[in-house]
């Protein structure tokens, strides 16, 4: 799949809770101008209530904000898609989405100013040639300046890291990248989570990888909400290959 | 995946010039897909199960063994069976029918969707009122239980506490599904797992007595003490403990996979609180003799227990009681609360019932349908009365939902495919209609008479607020 449609823009999903939220945070319709954008509006609902029930009270209201992002989204230049769901499982949907329209990222909105830094953390290679699909697919037509960093585990030498993170550079400019708009930069501090969010103090925008599913993201909630709370700027988290 | 599509147009406005909610386009495994908007759903099997169990096994263990055993002898235990019996042969077609309308409302759905909004009203109000008088039903089980505590703890009391503290838990129980935001369905799940494994510590301990390991004598008493025709009876009364399965049907659009997920919920539920039933009365009558044990009344269970284990043993089941009927009650209001969406849904009911408050999230005006009129029938405080109620009016949806399943099997419109085939047809759905309605013949005349009254006023009101209004799907 990422080889057919390489040229094209990468899908990402963009969960927005319809009816009590804040709505499309600023600068993030500019954020993804060359992405398809598919926009989630979820509205959940109590155990006691039927998703139903509350379609046939609140559709109309649901549709007609949905519409107003999506328009937001075309005049920034992404091609859109929406979708309108009740449910009582906020994750169960978005997960359901993200398979549904085979996304390549979903992102976590939160308000930026137009992206000039982008930090990318990349974990290894395993997932790379997704988050350099992606990261080219955002910001290759842009002056945004990416930073490819890697958090090096104790007994990984500087130059494996520079290597793995080198053929990442190689995958982006293969997309289309400036080389020079390019940096690497290798972090060596404890707990992934405390050093990505430190590091991205200096970005605007954080691309990284989903985390695996074990028990501490199950129990604690995703990673990379954890980095959207401490960063407070957007977050996409690319998605592993389905 | 399989997608079904939804080919049921509706039609009419109601008196106040309402029409029934639009149709789904189509239905998958996941969601239940509207034009505009998608349903998620969001309840496994596990969870349905727990609906299933937890609605009918607080009846069954924890409120008629003493009853039951006053009335048939220790043949009580084939009333059971026969109870058992019965609700399986609607369990099938229900399943059936399920996975070719997987949508909210269950019973109500198949009926006015296959018979018509006449057949539909008198089923959908007669269940949303079936359910009102088992959830009573339960709260007063649950007053017997927590007055069983107050004994235990060494509280006395002037008066009879039974009726005031279920009284008590109605208006608790409404106000906390109106305003309760934690997770119900979580703790649903939790509370029928704990409870299930105490019945099955205490039930297998129960046998193995029974069968003599533990060297005791266990009572005497012939099978059949008080002959043959008031085991049909029982059979009659005691069927309030097996009305939760459908209600697995009303939650039918929140449930994933619906078309594994329904059959194996309804029939699972149905097959694994039979056993239960069966043995506990077993055991039960084995340890006392059915004499002594519709003396202890309604918390029977309690005093075999104790008997088997002392205190440690009755607090258990006491604990259990207060869980089994808390859970049964909780499932009904909710259940009921569906059921008024359906209704209102489909016009036959002013829309505003399903009104969601916008602090909450939740249905309150449907929960107050439910709760306020729970809270009335708990005062009469009549236990027999309102089981057999509850009993009748569900005894007509399932005699209904046999017939659905014959006429639509017959005339097997385009729109009908079930992913699930109940094997007997005719035979067995024919079976269980008539089985059904042989049941509603064994109970009190006062029951027949009030569930009579229930059905007439629901005929008169879907004449006079909906006669325009057509759910009949094409044939």
């Amino acid at each position: 799949m990422t080889d057919t449609n390489s040229t094209e823009r990468p899908t990402v999903l963009v969960p927005v809770r319809v009816l009590d939220g804040d709505g499309i945070p600023d600068g993030v319709p500019e954020l993804l101008g060359n992405a398809h954008v598919v926009v989630l509006g979820y509205h959940v609902v109590p155990d006691q209530t039927a998703p139903g029930q509350a379609r046939l009270q609140f559709e109309d209201r649901a549709t007609d904000r949905l519409a107003e992002f999506a328009t937001m989204f075309e005049a920034a230049g992404a091609t859109v898609e929406t979708e309108l769901v009740f449910t009582h499982e906020k994750q169960q949907t978005i997960d359901r989405q993200i398979r549904d329209h085979a996304c390549h990222a979903v992102l976590v909105a939160n308000a930026t100013r137009p992206p000039e830094r982008v930090l990318v953390a990349v974990r290894g290679t395993i997932g790379s040639s997704r988050i350099a699909r992606v990261v080219a697919g955002l910001f290759a037509d842009t002056d945004a300046a990416v930073t490819l960093y890697h958090l090096a585990a104790d007994d990984e030498s500087d130059t494996d890291a520079e290597t793995m993170l080198g053929a990442v550079r190689d995958r982006l400019v293969d997309r289309g990248m400036d080389e020079d708009a390019i940096a690497l930069e290798i972090g060596r501090e404890d707990g992934p989570r405390a050093a990505i969010a430190d590091a991205a103090t200096s970005y605007d925008v954080v691309v990284m990888g989903e985390s695996e599913p074990s028990l501490a993201t199950f129990v604690f909630g995703m990673a990379a909400d954890d980095v959207a709370e401490q960063f407070l700027g957007p977050v996409v988290v690319v998605q592993r290959d389905p | 995946m399989a997608d079904t599509d939804v080919d049921v147009s509706t039609e009419g406005t109601n008196a106040v010039g309402d029409e029934p909610a639009d149709e789904p386009s189509h239905v998958t495994e996941e969601t239940t897909v509207h034009e505009e908007a998608q349903l998620e759903r969001t309840i496994g099997l596990v969870g349905g199960l727990a609906i299933g169990i937890g609605t009918m096994i607080g009846a069954g263990i924890f409120v008629f063994p003493g009853l039951a055993a006053g009335n048939a002898g220790p043949a009580a235990t084939l009333s059971f069976g026969i109870g058992g019996a019965i609700a399986l042969l609607v369990a099938l077609p229900a399943s059936e029918l399920a996975t070719a309308m997987p949508r909210s409302g269950g019973g109500y759905y198949f009926i006015s969707r296959s018979m018509g909004t006449g057949y539909g009203a008198v089923v959908g109000l007669g269940l949303w009122m079936g359910l009102v008088f088992a959830s009573a039903f339960y709260l007063v089980g649950l007053g017997h239980y927590a007055t069983a505590v107050l004994a235990e703890v060494g509280v006395t009391l002037s008066l009879d506490p039974v009726i005031p503290l279920a009284l008590l838990f109605a208006v608790a129980l409404t106000a906390l599904s109106i305003a309760g935001t934690e997770n119900t369905t979580k703790i649903q799940n939790v509370v029928v797992i704990v409870l299930l494994v105490i019945l099955t510590a205490f039930l297998s301990y129960g046998s193995l007595d029974a069968l003599g390991v533990f060297g005791r004598e266990s009572a005497p008493g012939t099978l059949f003490s008080q002959g043959y025709f008031p085991v049909l009876q029982t059979a009659a009364l005691v069927f309030t403990s097996y009305l939760g399965f459908a209600q697995v049907a009303t939650v039918a659009g929140d449930i994933k996979e619906p078309s594994r997920n329904l059959p194996l919920a309804m029939v699972g539920s149905v097959l694994i609180v039979t056993v239960f039933y069966v043995v506990t009365i077993f055991v039960a009558t084995s340890a006392f003799g059915a004499d002594r044990l519709e003396s202890f009344g309604e918390t029977a269970m309690v005093e075999v227990a104790r008997d088997f284990l002392g205190l440690p043993g009755a607090v258990a089941i006491l604990v259990a009681g207060l869980l089994a009927t808390f859970s049964s009650a909780n499932a009904s209001i909710l259940s009921a609360s569906r059921t008024v969406y359906a209704l209102s849904r489909d016009a036959l009911i002013p829309r505003r019932a399903s009104d969601i408050n916008l602090r909450y999230g939740t249905p309150h005006i449907a929960l107050l349908a439910a709760g306020g009129p729970i809270a009335v029938l708990v005062a009469t405080g009549q236990v027999e009365l309102l089981a057999e109620v509850a009993s009748f009016l569900h005894l007509v949806m399932y005699a209904l939902i046999c017939v659905a399943l014959l006429a639509l099997r017959r005339r097997d419109p385009d729109w009908y495919d079930p992913s699930f085939e109940m094997p007997g047809v005719p035979v067995l759905p024919a079976t269980g209609a008539l089985a059904s309605a042989a049941l509603i013949v064994f109970m009190q005349p006062a029951s027949i008479v009030v569930g009579v009254l229930v059905m007439a006023v629901s005929y008169g009101w879907a004449r006079y607020y909906a006669d325009d209004v057509q759910l009949k799907g094409d044939f």
